[in-house]
């Protein structure tokens, strides 16, 4: 697959401190790429030099071979953005917000309205056209405001964000989109709050923690990268915990950690009897067994070993996050 | 190069459509201040008086009074009693009077040959001798008597008395002097308010960085907000005028008058739409917008003399009278409602301190707005 964005060497700093610490990425034509990380980890700063609305301390981004230094205005007519944010007027109607972007993006006069019409199709919003949007519900918007960004027809599309906020019918919805998008060959860089979302859609994921990337790679990559080993997990009643805890470690030297009536430990050794040698020591002893597993980890655990943090505890200071970055120039 | 225009175009096409979806309410917003100010203000004060005339009453019976009373109800006539006529001429000749009013005691007489109420006036202050006369004439044939006037020398000396007159007008009227201010109150606050304020929301939104990633000139935004809140003042701007004439503002230069109040307007307001802009593009929470605007318009606005001459202020407030683009507004809206064709080097001067004010405005903002952006 064909190198369509090259990033070499992005360095970002806001005074002394810096947003982007030297990075360094490749991004192929029509793959689906993720971009995770906590809450100023320098995602939003990436993405808005991509888009050249951030100019970078050092460093070169190639989007198509295009310097997005010195020819700014090809690089806005490939690459689209779409934010966390819905940015629909809500005072205009479907079809005037479409125009107005349109027309932002100078499609010609014969042009637009084939240009609107199409991406009303697509929006499944040609009934709407003349409602304003204000009256639209959430997923409405979101749809609106995603053939919005895509109306210049760019090749590449940055989603940052784009399921925050709906709820599960809109987000499978979204998803959806979001793989036929890829199917019609647009390449997609997409950060997300949820990393089961990055699971079931990226080909690949960077991990941006500090302004540096910590890991790269496919999902399956990721989660052997961070341990050859597995995950037990024991849900018992709360009286028993403590002394599952015990057994755990005497005698089978495993160290875990309890959260109410949940025992979490990890198993280094892909030992195939560890799971049936633990359910007979705790069925000897009579203790209670509600559910027990052994599975690989999940995307979250490569996320929080990896990073130290959980990606959702820091939700809410997402905004200001966004704006500062706006504003600290 | 030219496609900048067409970027304006779009993005004032935008403005113009939001600021449209709201009309009623911006309508609303914007009636009802100049409505309360003239309506309220500009009648409460309707039967004050303000040039002031001693009286001098040798005839001292019931119609005499009731002559007096007539001379100071409702009109711009101030009465003051004085015992004897050479008190009265003393000030007059001070100048502390415009006029004297001597009441013979043959008051009233009919025989048109033989006058029973002498005015003595000075040439000190014409404007308002020459409101005032005809008015004291009109209250004397009432009692079927007949007025003698004769000019009485002055001498030159500043009366506190009278010093306002000309501010005020001939016809002496707050009203249409309250007019002027509130069309320079409501040019300035509809761009203050509206236009490019909207950059602290369309930044809190997101909407600005949609416009950034666009292939567009950067200045359109500015520039589009700019234009929008202009708009939006020239529509305050000519609902303050209709309401000023329907409540019986005259306008002293006529029909043309009326271009010139608006050109004034719109030049006050397109200098404050490029403070707005100016402001919006640094601060970044719309409560503190409203305060920091707040803060800035309003001792502009109070010192203009919107609501009373500025000669009337303390010494040490003249200066910040003085440097205020919002005087020059003002006056000039003023003194086309009330002089006419007013003194022309204070024409040119009005026109070229809103025009600074205006340059200023843009290229600070245009200038400001890159540099925050980039």
């Amino acid at each position: 697959m064909k190198t369509i964005i090259e990033i070499r060497n992005l360095v970002k700093k806001f005074g002394d401190f810096s947003a982007v610490d030297n990075i360094n990425l490749d991004i192929k034509e029509g793959e689906i790429f993720g971009l995770l990380g906590p809450n100023g980890a320098g995602k939003t700063t990436t993405i808005s030099m991509i888009l050249g609305i951030v100019k970078p301390s050092s460093g070169k981004i190639l989007v198509y071979g295009i310097d997005n230094l010195k020819e700014r205005e090809k690089i806005k007519h490939i690459v689209g953005l779409m934010t966390q944010e819905t940015i629909v007027d809500s005072e205009l109607t479907a079809y005037q917000n479409l125009e107005i972007a349109g027309r932002l993006y100078h499609i010609s006069k014969n042009d637009i309205d084939a240009a609107i019409q199409l991406a009303l199709e697509e929006a499944e919003l040609t009934e709407f056209k003349d409602k304003k949007a204000g009256s639209f519900s959430g997923g409405m918007k979101r749809r609106l405001y995603l053939v919005k960004s895509m109306i210049q027809k760019p090749k590449v599309i940055i989603l940052d964000e784009p399921t925050t906020g709906l709820d599960i019918q809109n987000r499978t919805q979204m998803w959806t989109r979001i793989k036929e998008l890829n199917r019609k060959g647009i390449t997609t860089i997409l950060t997300t709050q949820y990393l089961e979302e990055a699971d079931q859609l990226c080909n690949r994921i960077a991990i941006i923690d500090h302004g540096k990337i910590i890991a790269l790679g496919t999902t399956s990559e990721l989660k052997k990268m961070i341990s050859k080993g597995q995950i037990l997990e024991i849900i018992t009643n709360k009286d028993s915990v403590s002394r599952i805890m015990d057994i755990l470690e005497s005698k089978f030297g495993l160290k875990s950690t309890a959260k109410e009536d949940k025992i979490e430990s990890f198993v280094e050794k892909d030992e195939v009897e560890t799971l049936s040698k633990v359910i007979n020591t705790i069925s000897k002893e009579k203790l209670p067994l509600i559910s027990i597993s052994l599975h690989l980890p999940t995307l979250d655990d490569v996320f929080i070993k990896l990073t130290g943090s959980s990606m959702r505890d820091t939700l809410g200071e997402n905004k200001s996050d966004r704006s500062s970055v706006m504003l600290k120039r | 190069m030219f496609e900048i225009f067409g970027d304006i175009l779009t993005l004032y096409k935008r403005e113009m459509m939001i600021f449209k979806s709201h009309i009623k309410t911006n309508i609303a917003r914007s009636i009802i201040f100049p409505l309360m100010i003239i309506l309220v203000f500009g009648n409460l004060n309707s039967t004050s008086s303000n040039v002031g005339v001693a009286v001098v009453n040798y005839a001292n019976n019931q119609q005499s009074m009731s002559f007096i009373n007539s001379l100071s109800s409702g009109r711009a006539i101030s009465v003051q009693e004085v015992t004897t006529q050479d008190d009265a001429l003393t000030l007059l000749a001070n100048s502390n009077v415009n006029a004297v009013i001597v009441i013979l005691p043959t008051f009233p007489s009919t025989s048109s040959g033989n006058p029973s109420v002498v005015v003595y006036y000075s040439n000190f202050n014409s404007q308002a001798t020459a409101a005032i006369l005809p008015l004291i004439q009109s209250d004397a044939q009432k009692f079927g008597t007949a007025t003698s006037n004769q000019n009485y020398p002055a001498q030159q000396k500043q009366p506190a008395t009278t010093s306002i007159i000309p501010l005020y007008g001939t016809s002496s009227s707050y009203k249409i002097f309250l007019v002027g201010g509130v069309i320079a109150m409501v040019a300035a606050f509809g761009t203050i308010f509206g236009g490019g304020m909207s950059i602290i929301t369309d930044r809190e939104l997101g909407y600005l960085k949609s416009f950034l990633i666009a292939p567009i000139n950067k200045n359109a935004i500015v520039i589009s907000k700019i234009f929008s809140g202009v708009t939006q003042s020239f529509l305050y701007i000519i609902i303050a005028l209709l309401i000023g004439i329907m409540d019986g503002a005259t306008i002293a230069m006529g029909w043309i008058g009326i271009l010139w109040i608006i050109a004034l307007g719109l030049l006050i307001s397109f200098g404050f739409a490029g403070i707005t802009t100016v402001l919006a593009s640094r601060i970044t929470r719309i409560e503190i917008y409203t305060i920091t605007a707040n803060i800035i318009v309003m001792p502009l606005w109070f010192l203009s003399g919107a609501f009373f001459p500025t000669s009337s202020l303390p010494s040490f407030m003249v200066p910040f009278s003085v440097y205020n683009p919002m005087t020059y507004a003002t006056q000039g809206i003023r003194d086309v409602m009330i002089i006419g064709y007013y003194p022309i080097s204070q024409m040119v001067m009005d026109v070229s301190v809103l025009i600074g004010f205006l340059a200023f405005g843009i290229i600070a903002s245009i200038l400001l707005f890159k540099n925050y952006i980039d």
